[in-house]
């Protein structure tokens, strides 16, 4: 029952909480404003871009125009979206397997192993488009270093970088053999800018990598050394588990590095010999068809495939890794 | 309730407000045209008495008011400031940043211009542009391709410069017209604008052939090729794979394949600009050639990514002959005087299908002046006349390796050239540089018309596909691409999209 005295409570109560939140907008508008002006005003403006025919400017309004475009079936989309999967699906898990070895061999007491930390994260501090050109001169057919290299083995020079053929189908013709063509495998121009991304990007997830393992408590090894463990139960039951917060972090970034990925891919290849990625075909119709509209549709789309795989990347952490 | 209404209603009207479509700019006033003033009355000499009365004189015509360019006027009491970007470097950019000083100081307009350097390539600088554009703030001169300024023109981005040329009063005499070289006035034209002049040439070279003249010697040839039958003969001849030495190196570069359209008596790109045409005969016979030279490892590609590495082959003696363009001059000069065994060289025109009727792709960017107000327009074309006047284009050519645009300049830049320590011991070298200019009179222009890079791109993958992996079928991979580059010629074409 309700009393004199509280009959203004709640209005009062009202009061005290619109103030609470003025305040707190109050506080949160300055980061807010440039939150909308840098990222959520350039995005939907991009979308409304992706909307139109837009050239230098807007010329007619399509709807989603230039997303059924480039949905459709023998859109250039389609491969190049195949071959940022393919380049995804060869640096991850290369990058996250060599960065773990590394990170647990210099994780161990051996010496120099400061030295070794900071070769191994050298060329990830490096300028990409220096090194990029670099590794264009080493895999060059007739003067590159690499191919130099095979012949001194007694092997035949490899096109590298100019090289549109799939790997497997090399292989195969090295062999004798043919193979179908739906066995070619990725284009060895496309194994050699996985190459060069992995010796890039392999220094930072070891760092990654070591600072998982420096959060390991201690006691946990000297546990399993009491009970008798040797090394591999010591890996596999041990850091394995405690490390897959990291593990999933590393996996995440390095999932959306590779799917985005664009300035060596451009500096080595321009997109050519199979390379032509997602953001490469986006880049191309930016500038080179200066097709704005188009190209952010096609940017969009790249975003939701992101987002998806992000999503599944969770669904699937949220069972298997140990917070 | 009033009350609450009121905040809403002044929300309501600042968001209308914000939406209201921007004010159109209140035009530009034209200036007043100067007033003349008038001349005091001379002093009248005492007239003598019963002077016989004077004639009527026939009142004198009044001169037409100034129009149009004549009616701008600048001055050095309000400065009219201007923007060029430009993307050259060493000692050309040297030479601009200088010119500019020098034009700042000197010049009876008050014209000041600043400038900018664009780092990167010309793709990178017209993609800026064109963002410029987008933002409202490009600058008043640029460097341009025929192709690129064709593409600022469709949204009128870009000016007609023809109105310039043509002032009495700010232009340029027929004398002077005449003294620029007539095929580098053309080829700033594009037949989708007919009359419109889309920038000024400053700069232009020539798609030409290098060639090491000690191992032709070793071959037994005195002289360069002439034809593309001795051409391929000799590149095979010279090849020798195992020792990864070869009679070309190619790098796919789509102009050195329309110069060999060209040399096959083809052209890219239809005379009324409708059509891309280089799926005829002549552009078969070029792919074939190159095909030819692949399968018979008389060739060796150059990655994109390898920058100068036909330089560097060419100077270690790796390759025999280059395609290139002429201002590869001073930089092939420096390479070859590095190696560990210096040798005789030059560059010569690009062998032909029939040397009675040579063609040469001569190609270069211009500069273009954007739209802005008449003041900064006229202060655009003033300083683009002023840096192509025989003087500066003189030293123009020689600080940046590009022919001098101007008929008067050319001794001027070729004995410059030939006096240049740089040459001493490559005399065919610097001879190479005065042939040049002989070849302005075969001179050919790939496509000036908006979309041409990506076209560009289209034929580099065919050439690239069939020549080089010997993929497809010569005539089909051509048909289809030009299938496809009609495509974008149309959605390019003024009103095409």
């Amino acid at each position: 029952m309700a009393t004199a005295g509280n009959i203004y409570a709640g209005p009062r109560r009202q009061l005290g909480k619109m103030r609470e939140h003025f305040l707190a907008y109050a506080l949160l508008a300055p980061a807010l404003l440039l939150f909308v002006a840098f990222t959520v005003f350039p995005i939907g403006f991009g979308f409304y871009i992706s909307l139109h025919n837009w050239r230098v400017g807007p010329r007619e309004f399509l709807g989603l125009g230039n997303y059924l475009r480039a949905l459709a079936p023998g859109s250039e989309f389609w491969p190049s979206l195949g071959a940022t999967l393919t380049y995804s699906l060869l640096a991850v898990p290369l990058q996250i397997t060599i960065a773990l070895a590394l990170a647990y061999l210099l994780f161990q007491k051996i010496r120099g192993k400061s030295l070794f930390r900071v070769v191994m994260f050298l060329p990830w501090v490096t300028s990409t488009v220096a090194t990029a050109a670099v590794w264009a001169r080493l895999y060059s057919p007739d003067i590159g270093l690499i191919n130099n290299a095979l012949r001194g083995l007694g092997l035949p020079p490899l096109r590298w970088l100019l090289e549109d053929k799939g790997v497997l189908t090399l292989v195969a013709n090295g062999l004798g053999l043919t193979l179908p063509d739906w066995l070619r495998g990725p284009s060895l121009a496309m194994v050699a800018v996985v190459i060069y991304t992995t010796w890039v990007f392999v220094g930072y997830n070891m760092t990654l990598f070591l600072a998982g393992l420096g959060n390991i408590p201690g006691e946990m090894y000297e546990a399993a050394k009491i009970d008798g463990a040797n090394g591999w139960q010591v890996f596999r039951y041990i850091t394995w588990p405690l490390l897959s917060p990291t593990t999933f972090f590393v996996v995440l970034i390095t999932v959306i590095g590779t799917l985005k990925a664009f300035n060596h891919i451009w500096v080595m290849t321009q997109g050519d010999n199979g390379t032509q990625t997602a953001s490469i075909l986006i880049y191309r119709q930016f500038y080179e068809f200066q097709r704005a509209g188009y190209a952010s549709a096609l940017a969009f789309l790249l975003s939701a495939v992101i987002l998806l795989v992000t999503l599944l990347q969770n669904r699937v952490a949220a069972e298997r890794v140990n917070y | 309730m009033t009350r609450k209404l009121i905040p809403l209603m002044a929300v309501m009207a600042m968001l209308m407000a914000a939406c209201a479509a921007p004010a159109a700019p209140a035009p530009t006033q034209a200036p007043a045209a100067p007033v003349a003033t008038e001349a005091p009355a001379p002093t009248q000499a005492p007239g003598t008495t019963e002077a016989a009365p004077a004639p009527t004189e026939a009142p004198a015509p009044t001169e037409a008011p100034a129009s149009g360019v004549d009616a701008i006027v600048l001055s050095k009491d309000n400065p009219t400031e201007i923007l060029f970007w430009h993307r050259y470097s060493g000692g050309a950019q040297q030479f601009v940043e200088q010119f500019v000083e020098k034009f700042n100081a000197e010049n009876e307009f008050g014209i000041k211009v600043t400038i900018e350097k664009i780092d990167g390539s010309y793709a990178d600088l017209y993609s800026k542009i064109n963002a410029a554009i987008q933002g409202g703030t490009p600058p008043n001169i640029a460097q341009a391709y025929q192709n690129q300024a064709s593409f600022y023109r469709l949204d009128g981005n870009v000016i007609d410069l023809a109105p310039f040329i043509t002032s009495k009063k700010y232009g340029l005499t027929q004398e002077e017209i005449d003294d620029y070289f007539a095929f580098f006035l053309e080829s700033d034209k594009n037949p989708q604008f007919p009359g419109e002049v889309l920038g000024w040439p400053t700069s232009r070279s020539a798609a030409v052939l290098y060639v090491n003249l000690d191992w032709l010697k070793e071959l037994g040839v005195e002289e360069p090729p002439k034809t593309l039958a001795e051409f391929e003969e000799l590149a095979c001849k010279a090849s020798d794979p195992a020792n990864e030495r070869y009679g070309l190196a190619w790098q796919n570069d789509i102009s050195n394949f329309a110069a060999l359209v060209f040399a096959n008596g083809g052209r890219v790109l239809s005379e009324d600009a409708k059509s891309y045409t280089f799926n005829s005969e002549a552009g078969v016979e070029s792919l074939s050639l190159l095909k030819r030279l692949f399968e018979n490892k008389c060739a060796v590609e150059i990655a994109s990514a390898e920058r100068f590495g036909e330089q560097t082959r060419f100077a270690a003696q790796k390759v025999l002959f280059v395609m290139a363009s002429s201002t590869g001059l001073p930089f092939y000069a420096d390479a070859v005087a590095k190696s560990e065994k210096p040798f005789r060289w030059t560059y010569v025109m690009f062998p032909q299908k029939d040397p009675a009727k040579p063609v040469v792709d001569i190609y270069g960017a211009s500069w273009s002046v954007f739209k802005s107000t008449p003041e900064k327009e006229l202060a655009s074309w003033l300083f683009l006349k002023a840096f192509t006047e025989p003087e500066n284009i003189a030293q123009w050519a020689v600080a940046s390796g590009y022919m001098a645009v101007r008929k008067s300049a050319a001794p001027k830049a070729i004995e410059a050239v030939k006096s240049n320590e740089r040459y001493k011991n490559f005399p065919e070298a610097a001879e190479a540089y005065a042939r040049l200019y002989d070849m302005v009179a075969f001179g050919a222009v790939e496509a000036p018309v908006a979309g041409y890079d990506p076209v560009r791109k289209l034929m580099s993958d065919v050439v690239s596909a069939v020549a080089i992996k010997g993929e497809g079928d010569v005539k089909a991979a051509l048909d289809k691409a030009v299938e496809d580059a009609n495509a974008i010629l149309k959605e390019n074409a003024p009103g095409g999209y």
